[in-house]
């Protein structure tokens, strides 16, 4: 299954996705521009680029070892913060300028401990992300934006202004539209544009200069319009769960017919089903509003499930989805909970669902992947 | 609803579990100092706290699900029992059934996360843990508490308990203790509400002044076992630390005990007896333990190779005592206590700085010989510290290994395999075992 349209944007997403430093990032490194890494979707990435900097979201794309960061860390720890850690190892990160953590797991709570002790990243800084999601945790965020803005206008020498931010806060709002766009049109009966190339490009908007990606997604969007939708597909599934960045998963759906139209996950629709409200008067207080209120949460945020839960039975309806898929990282103990839940949840909505876990690197354990997709398709 | 009516399951596995309390601490007495009735006090204190959650089950008088690590000390001063949902996991481990019970749970949770956290969710979901008036939840120090809160809010039987938890921060500094602080006035305020028991100054100073005597005479018990040899075996300092957090955080009765506890360590001192008659290695056990390890492992550990449990994550912390000055200044050091002081959440909720921390300073303090990072399998923030103990060991000089294993499922890593790893990594530092 393909998208049909030759597009060479999309051919430039493909590649970001399949690559850590693409074209436009190493043009913009070339220019003298400068990269700061972020482990989690939480991380405030319109006040990195209201700094200058270019957010990257943290993958481990080309991977294909653990051996030094096993010195390191346990096998009972997340494959992808293994393999990531190990690329940081090995100086494949040696491009970013700086990075942010966030409390978010046990694994990446324990990545910037590691990092920082063994990888040279010149500006290293972690960020307390409440667990609840009230009055007082937006205060409390909010003053770890100004920490993490503090930090970098002291190491970079600048100022970061309000209205810097907010610029930002425009640039990536702007970046949400037009992913929400894209994503839309695949509720359609033929969507003009697969699962995987779908993620390819939400996965390269978190790693190419944010204006440079707009750019090329509203031409992408253009190029859509006139393309013959995918009709040979046998049934619209749906992912939900946590780090998933590979394309290659996605196609291995799609080639045995399961057409991803829609997703829960953090490199996809839940990083931009939302937008920072741009009517409040504060960028600050803007941005900890949207982080801890009003975005789509993960598991790790307390008293959210429900709201979490109904976000995809809503998906399952308008994109009619006939399956829902859930793909865990293997000693995720945050997912495992929140599969558990959904399973009963997804029981009594009557939807299909199944989840597997799975290992960061698909290499090894395609054909396993392939087979028990296969199975709950046949199900369908 | 009377005690006999076997039919509610809830019921059931609260008679169950106060029956197996008593059984299980008896064993455990057997198994460290023999000849004393240390576990005496400590054992009542169960059996009668549970006495008290059936009466109030039975009665609907409130209690609570929380954990020790949420200030259980204005728990006592309210007069509100409250209930760990880890007590049936623990229990669990004295049933005959409980693979089985393992097993189901694994039907219904993946089988790495946490096996505690797991079975415990099991029995909530099984409708084996009676529902409270209301749950404060545990949000630190790991991902797996975060799980099973969230499991228990939304189970079928247990959703419309309130449900309150404080929100533990990051960070130990100042901003963070005044957040934490702020945070366990609400959770007093939700208390209040819905248990219609009020917590008063008077009475919160009373529990805290008691909790720092009993504090001060831990301190004091914990360095009587610097001691060579040290006078008590491993799994004393957690049997302290759980008596004084829990059954009798900030009662009378616990400080009575805690003093007997010093004064018989005290006595075995004078006397140049030691846990084991000859005692050739020092080890710092630095993660949690079960029952398995204190009454199988540690007694091998003492027989087989004179190898005593010194010290372990349980048994030690800052010992810091409250600020009863005001109520202000009780809360803030309650919160200080819950972020910075208890074991396990101390290391684990924050940076990893503490876990270097606490082992340079066991290991200088109580001459230890060697550390052992058992790697729970359920410490996914500890496993991934591995590299940096290590290499505290190395630059302190003292050998380290790791095991691999969990508590509460012997499947995992089995007892004999554990052994005989630790025979491999002892002769390696040139012992030799009582048997060889
Ligand atoms: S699951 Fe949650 S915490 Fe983990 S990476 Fe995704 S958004 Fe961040
Ligand atoms: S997949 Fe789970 S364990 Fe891995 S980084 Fe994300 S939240 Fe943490």
């Amino acid at each position: 299954m393909e998208t049909s349209v030759k597009s060479k944007n999309l051919d430039a997403f493909r590649t970001a996705a399949h690559t850590i430093v693409n074209p436009e990032l190493q043009k913009w490194m070339d220019q003298g521009g400068k990269v700061m890494g972020a482990w989690c979707c939480y991380a405030p990435e319109e006040l990195i680029t209201a700094a200058g900097l270019v957010p990257f979201r943290v993958r481990a794309t080309g991977s294909t070892g653990t051996e030094e960061a096993d010195a390191y860390v346990s096998s009972i720890n997340c494959s992808f913060c293994r393999h990531a850690f190990n690329m940081g190892l090995h100086g494949e990160y040696d491009f970013l300028e700086a990075m942010v953590w966030l409390n978010n797991c046990d694994h990446v709570r324990r990545m910037y401990d590691n990092w920082w002790r063994k990888v040279n990243t010149p500006l290293t800084k972690m960020m307390s992300l409440p667990k609840f999601t009230g009055d007082k945790q937006v205060a409390w965020w909010r003053e770890e934006l100004v920490f993490l803005k503090e930090a970098l206008e002291k190491h970079l020498g600048i100022t970061i202004t309000d209205d810097k931010i907010r610029e930002g806060i425009s640039i990536h709002n702007e970046k949400k539209r037009l992913l929400r766009q894209l994503f839309e049109l695949r509720k359609s009966d033929n969507p003009p544009i697969t699962g995987a190339d779908s993620l390819a490009t939400a996965v390269a908007s978190t790693a190419m200069p944010p204006e440079e990606f707009n750019k090329m997604l509203k031409e992408l969007l253009e190029e859509l319009k006139d393309t013959e939708g995918i009709k040979d597909y046998r049934k619209r599934l749906l992912l939900v769960g946590s780090i998933f960045d590979d394309p290659s998963y996605v196609k291995i759906m799609e080639d045995i017919g399961g057409l991803v139209v829609a997703d829960s996950e953090c490199f996809g629709t839940r990083a931009f089903a939302v937008d920072v409200d741009e009517s409040i008067k504060d960028p600050l207080d803007a941005l900890a509003k949207f982080t801890i209120k009003d975005r789509q949460h993960c598991p790790r945020l307390f008293g959210e499930y429900k709201r979490r839960s109904q976000y995809i039975q809503d998906m399952v309806k308008e994109y009619k989805v006939d399956g829902v898929i859930g793909l865990r990282m293997t000693f995720c103990d945050l997912w495992a909970g929140e599969y558990y839940m959904l399973n009963l949840d997804m029981k009594e909505a009557g939807i299909p669902f199944f989840y597997m876990d799975r290992e960061y690197l698909m290499a090894g354990t395609a054909g396993q992947v392939r087979t028990r997709i296969q199975a709950f398709m046949e199900t369908l | 609803m009377t005690e006999t009516s076997m039919d509610d399951k809830c019921l059931y596995k609260l008679i169950q579990e106060r029956d197996m309390i008593q059984m299980m601490v008896e064993s455990f007495t057997q198994s460290v100092t023999e000849g004393n009735n240390l576990f005496e006090v400590p054992t009542k204190a169960f059996v009668e706290h549970h006495n008290e959650l059936i009466r109030r089950y039975i009665s609907g008088e409130p209690f609570i699900s929380s954990y020790f690590c949420c200030a259980p000390e204005i728990y006592t001063a309210m007069d509100l029992p409250w209930s760990t949902f880890l007590t049936p996991a623990f229990t669990g481990m004295l049933n005959p059934d409980y693979q089985d019970e393992v097993d189901a749970s694994g039907q219904l949770f993946a089988t790495d996360l946490c096996t505690i956290i797991r079975q415990a969710a099991y029995y909530v979901v099984a409708d084996m843990v009676p529902p409270p008036t209301a749950i404060i939840a545990m949000m630190h120090p790991c991902d797996g508490i975060n799980v099973v809160h969230q499991v228990m809010a939304n189970d079928k039987k247990w959703k419309d308990v309130p449900v309150f938890g404080a929100d533990p921060p990051y960070w130990a500094d100042e901003r963070s203790l005044d957040y934490y602080t702020d945070q366990l006035y609400e959770m007093v305020a939700f208390l209040e509400e819905h248990t219609g028991l009020k917590l008063t100054e008077d009475k919160l100073r009373e529990t805290c002044e008691e909790s720092n005597r009993a504090y001060a005479i831990w301190d004091e018990y914990s360095q009587t076992r610097r001691a060579v040899p040290c006078p008590h075996g491993g799994g004393m300092g957690l049997q302290v630390f759980g008596t004084l957090s829990t059954n009798l955080c900030g009662k009378p009765e616990g400080t009575d005990w805690v003093k007997d506890v010093l004064e018989d360590a005290e006595a075995l001192i004078k006397q140049g007896k030691g846990a084991v008659p000859e005692e050739k290695i020092r080890l710092l056990w630095f993660d949690v333990l079960s029952l398995g390890t204190t009454t199988d492992l540690f007694p091998w550990l003492e027989e087989e190779w004179g190898a005593v449990i010194v010290m372990d994550m349980f048994g030690y912390a800052p010992y810091s005592q409250l600020d009863t000055t005001n109520m202000d200044t009780m809360m803030k050091s309650l919160a200080a206590r819950a972020l910075n002081d208890v074991p396990m959440i101390r290391q684990a909720r924050g940076l990893a700085d503490l876990f270097l921390v606490d082992i340079t300073n066991i290991v200088k303090e109580y001459k230890i010989d060697a550390v052992i990072y058992p790697g729970y399998m359920g410490h996914k923030d500890g496993t991934a510290n591995i590299g940096m103990m290590r290499e505290k060991c190395r630059e302190l000089g003292v050998p380290f290994t790791t095991i691999g294993m969990d508590f509460y499922d012997d499947r995992y890593t089995s007892p004999d395999e554990v052994k005989d790893k630790l025979s491999k990594w002892f002769e390696s530092m040139g012992h030799t075992p009582k048997s060889g």
